[in-house]
């Protein structure tokens, strides 16, 4: 695989592909936990943590299936990898460093249920990534996660102060917005 | 660390009945599923080959140099080769695309289908429509096609899918990878 | 008393498709949600499907919520869903593999739908088998009804089709409803006519 190819995935993956704008994978936190820029980067982090450790492993999950024949297995497999791995990833950040753990701690948990990280790993799957390829893609789809989060509550914060009409305050409001930056999000359409 | 030992007998119990009532019905769906896969795989070809009645599956020579081509079928009638259905799987906006294309023996193209894919419902998945992949039959194989954006196509031309270049382009790929196959190993 | 509990069933069912409605009121659920309802039918079986897992979740969590340590629950609760997901999954390939192609990545991802492991925590381990099962319908069917009202409108602005047929002669159809945005656009506006009932409502009842 050449750079080129690379750069193309990654970039897709950021940009034209984005997960959150263009796939809908990712809608609960991005609706969740974007009322703040601060704690919109505390998750884009610890998503991007777990998403591309979950990419690695479920990759090598996915080599054993094969070989057993077990490949049906799949979904209960990739989700038991990520729901221990966010535990051990919990764990570790715990012991390492506090000051990270409170940063990210509550997030985590989250994390398990958060269909972009169960859905880039079926997704490298599906389109037969080799590691490197997987890794990248993994990047890329964080990155990507993590400016539509960031950019979304960027906007939000300005909105609670602004004179919505009482019907649309809150959600509907939101969805509105997160409509006009999906159009925007749409003009990288022929980018790749 | 007894109370651990248990927690993870019990976790193991239950993933061990989860495996067998997985185990179990993946035993009942697995004949099915082969079988319609087997006859989605028949229908696509003889979509693209219609006179054919039978199909013979053909070793892709030198498939490094093929890296799309995923399938070769002979289409027979009556024990006699009519033509070929090739399988390629170029890169679309959404991911791989299934492009199924079928060459009749003396180099025209019969017909083009488009398997599975991800492209954009209502832009790029209109490559499905008769109005985009019909523009490909009757195309002779001397020749790579080209995608334009505007105007009336010539012979060796397809129009693009208002909104879609890649799409267009990704199945076009797909069709010359085929023309080139066919002319370099089939004709 | 056995009025007494086919009226607590029934409420249960009520509350899922209605006062409850788990995309409607409790914003649950949102990705498949909003990928999936680009048609009527898309909806529907999407729903569906999400309905059988939570019903077979459901009923297998409060059947067996005595045996379960409270510590190890979430495991145990995630294991039971993603095997009823996958079951569920391959009966769809053997049977209706068109669907099945057209739902594609969000079958496997009903496993991390937050409505079922919420139903799981909220509900099924707290309340009987036969309650659960009402829950599991409600919900589910609420879901479906979520998702078929996305799907159908969707559909007939963005393609001009009900279920795949025409219903205008002539009409261009704005692309935009069937692509992201239109996902986005449709469910704000809805959100927004639920919230100016229910504020007309309560006024109704102040007076």
């Amino acid at each position: 695989m050449s750079v080129t190819g690379l750069f193309i995935i990654l970039v897709s993956g950021i940009l034209v592909n984005n997960f959150v704008m263009s796939k809908f994978l990712g809608i609960c936190p991005f609706l969740g936990v974007s009322k703040q820029v601060e704690t919109a980067a505390g998750m884009s982090m610890a998503v991007t943590f777990v998403l591309t450790l979950a990419s690695i492993m479920t990759y090598i999950v996915q080599l054993i299936l094969v070989r057993l024949g077990l490949e049906y297995l799949q979904t209960i497999a990739f989700i038991l990898v990520i729901a221990a791995l966010v535990q051990f990833v919990e764990m570790v950040v715990q012991k390492v460093s506090p000051t990270l753990y409170k940063a990210l701690g509550v997030y985590l948990p989250l994390i398990t249920t958060n269909c972009a990280v169960l859905g880039i790993t079926i997704i490298n799957i599906q389109y037969g990534y080799n590691i490197i390829e997987t890794i990248v893609n993994a990047i890329g789809v964080a990155i990507g996660f993590g400016l539509a989060i960031i950019l979304f509550a960027g906007i939000r914060e300005r909105l609670e102060i602004a004179d919505v009409p009482s019907v649309f305050k809150g959600f509907p409001i939101a969805l509105i917005t997160a409509s006009l930056m999906s159009i925007a999000f749409l003009g990288f359409a022929g980018l790749v | 660390m007894k109370e651990i030992r248990k927690l993870g007998l019990i976790l193991l119990v239950i993933t061990a009945i989860a495996a067998a009532a997985l185990g179990y019905v993946n035993m009942i769906t697995k004949g099915p599923i082969a079988e319609q896969n087997r006859l989605a795989d028949i229908a696509a070809r003889k979509q693209v080959l219609p006179q054919a009645e039978d199909f013979e599956q053909l070793d892709i020579k030198s498939p490094g140099n093929y890296l799309i081509i995923k399938e070769i079928y002979k289409g027979l009638q009556g024990g006699k080769d009519i033509g070929y259905t090739i399988k390629t799987v170029p890169n679309g906006y959404g991911g791989p695309v299934e492009v199924m294309i079928g060459i009749s023996s003396d180099g025209t193209i019969i017909g083009v289908n488009i398997g599975n894919h991800t492209e954009t419902p209502g832009l790029g998945a209109k490559a499905t429509d008769e109005a985009f992949k019909g523009q490909y039959t009757n195309k002779t194989a001397d020749m790579n096609i080209k995608v334009i954006k505007s105007g009336t196509p010539s012979d060796d031309q397809i129009s693009a899918i208002a909104g879609s270049t890649i799409t267009s382009v990704a199945v076009t790929d797909g069709v010359n990878e085929a023309i080139k196959y066919f002319n370099e190993n089939l004709r | 008393m056995i009025g007494g509990n086919e009226v607590k069933i029934w409420n249960t069912l009520q509350n899922g498709i209605i006062a409850e409605n788990p995309v409607f009121i409790q914003l649950l659920g949102m990705c498949p949600t909003l990928a999936v309802s680009t048609s009527a039918i898309n909806g529907i079986g999407m729903g569906l499907a999400t309905t059988a897992v939570l019903l077979g979740s459901n009923v297998v969590i409060s059947a067996v919520k005595k045996i379960i340590p409270d510590k190890i629950r979430i495991p145990a609760f995630i294991v039971i869903i993603a095997t009823f997901v996958t079951i569920v999954g391959l009966v769809m390939k053997a049977f209706v593999p068109a669907l099945d192609q057209a739902l594609g990545l969000f079958i496997p991802l009903i496993v991390v739908n937050c409505i079922i492991l919420g139903r799981a925590e909220a509900f099924a381990s707290k309340n009987s088998v036969i309650q659960s099962l009402a829950d599991g319908i409600g919900m589910g069917l609420g879901f479906t009804l979520a998702l078929f009202v996305l799907g159908t409108i969707r559909e007939i602005i963005g393609a001009g089709t009900i279920f795949g047929n025409l219903i205008f002669e002539g009409y261009q159809p704005a692309l935009i409803m069937i692509l992201p945005p239109g996902a986005f656009l449709l469910l704000g506006l809805l959100l927004a006519l639920f919230n100016w009932i229910s504020v007309k409502k309560a006024r109704g009842e102040s007076r």
